[in-house]
């Protein structure tokens, strides 16, 4: 359980580190990125929860998502189209859905934890 | 299996704080508050005051010594003699010059006949009457087909080609740029050359002169090569201050 969240912290601090900036016209699809990151990621945690991750899904999902979001947002950018749009909607809607289903489980298991 | 799992998570977790490290400092800059209350901002404006007084005071002292350095330059023997020598370059036609004047252009007389009379050939006694004829009736700098006319220019026929300062007149037309004294004198040379017999003589050549209207700037160019002396020496003082 801590390894994910060392993960983050070491993330968080190389990022910090090295002190890498992208242009700010780029700072669209680098958001778009991570929103699609974070869901594959609740993603991925819910698939664990209800046992059935499988980590090519997972691996897959990852780096296609993010591809998908950026090239939806670069494609928007050129048709004059805010597309982007439509890729934060959709992964806003499956993330809330995703953080649904595993308070969901977690209450679940918690509640039956406490009737033992 | 499950640390395989927890390592893919954590690799996930780290490319997402990555993006999101990045992203932030990309989006956020620092807003930097300005806290000083009354106080420290009259302090703080003290000090820049000062500093304000001093370099208000540097620079009178270095704009001082400027004119002290101005006036002594004015002053010294060195500029005089650049004074001097530049004056002495512009009289020996070693300087661009430009003033008002009047512009000669010679042109094979065939064109306007309708005969082919081939002119190739400017004479060089010609050419030089023209000259002295200029110069007489008060031109001051002149300029043949780009080449500056100074005391030591010759003029000669070399191999049946006339050559000024070594180049030959061979394109047609041939462009004489004279410069005068002032507007008025440019004007009385126009009158005069119109009048001269020399614009006759030409003729004889081929060639026809035309003078254009005088001109308030015109644009001489400077003597080209380097002047040569060989016949003349420094008079040499007798000795005792004699």
């Amino acid at each position: 359980m801590w390894l994910p969240f060392m993960g983050l912290v070491i993330g968080v601090i190389i990022g910090l580190l090295t002190d890498i900036r992208i242009p700010e016209e780029y700072s669209n699809y680098l958001s778009i990125a991570i929103l699609a990151a974070l869901d594959t990621m609740f993603g991925g945690i819910r698939a664990q929860l209800q046992n059935i991750y499988d980590e090519k899904v997972f691996v897959s999902g990852f780096f296609f998502n993010i591809l998908l979001a950026a090239s939806l947002a670069f494609l928007g950018v050129h048709l004059g189209v805010d597309l982007y749009l439509a890729a934060v909607f959709a992964f806003g809607v499956r993330l809330f859905q995703n953080i649904a289903v595993i308070r969901r489980i977690l209450l679940a298991k918690w509640s039956s934890n406490g009737e033992k | 299996m499950r640390s395989q799992k927890n390592f893919y998570f954590a690799l996930t977790a780290a490319i997402i704080g990555f993006m999101v490290a990045i992203q932030f400092r990309t989006v956020s800059e620092p807003v930097v508050r300005d806290t000083r209350d009354t106080w420290e901002l009259r302090e703080d404006l003290m000090a820049e005051k000062e500093i304000q007084s001093q370099l208000l005071l540097e620079i009178r002292s270095n704009e001082e010594k400027l004119t002290k350095y101005k006036n002594e330059r004015q002053q010294s023997k060195a500029m005089v003699l650049k004074d001097t020598l530049s004056e002495l370059k512009s009289e020996a036609g070693l300087t661009k010059v430009s003033g008002p004047g009047v512009i000669l252009t010679l042109y094979p007389i065939g064109e306007e006949l309708g005969a082919e009379v081939p002119v190739s050939y400017v004479s060089p006694s010609l050419l030089k009457r023209l000259l002295n004829e200029l110069n007489l009736n008060g031109a001051i700098h002149a300029a043949v087909d780009g080449q500056r006319v100074i005391n030591t220019t010759v003029i000669r026929d070399i191999n049946k080609e006339t050559k000024i300062n070594g180049r030959s007149l061979k394109r047609f037309p041939l462009e004489i740029k004279v410069i005068a004294a002032s507007a008025q004198d440019a004007e009385k040379l126009y009158n005069r050359m119109q009048a001269s017999q020399v614009i006759e003589d030409f003729f004889i050549d081929n060639l026809q002169v035309s003078i254009k209207k005088p001109q308030t700037d015109i644009e001489i160019p400077a003597y080209e090569d380097t002047v040569r002396i060989r016949f003349m020496e420094p008079v040499e003082t007798a000795k005792g201050g004699g």
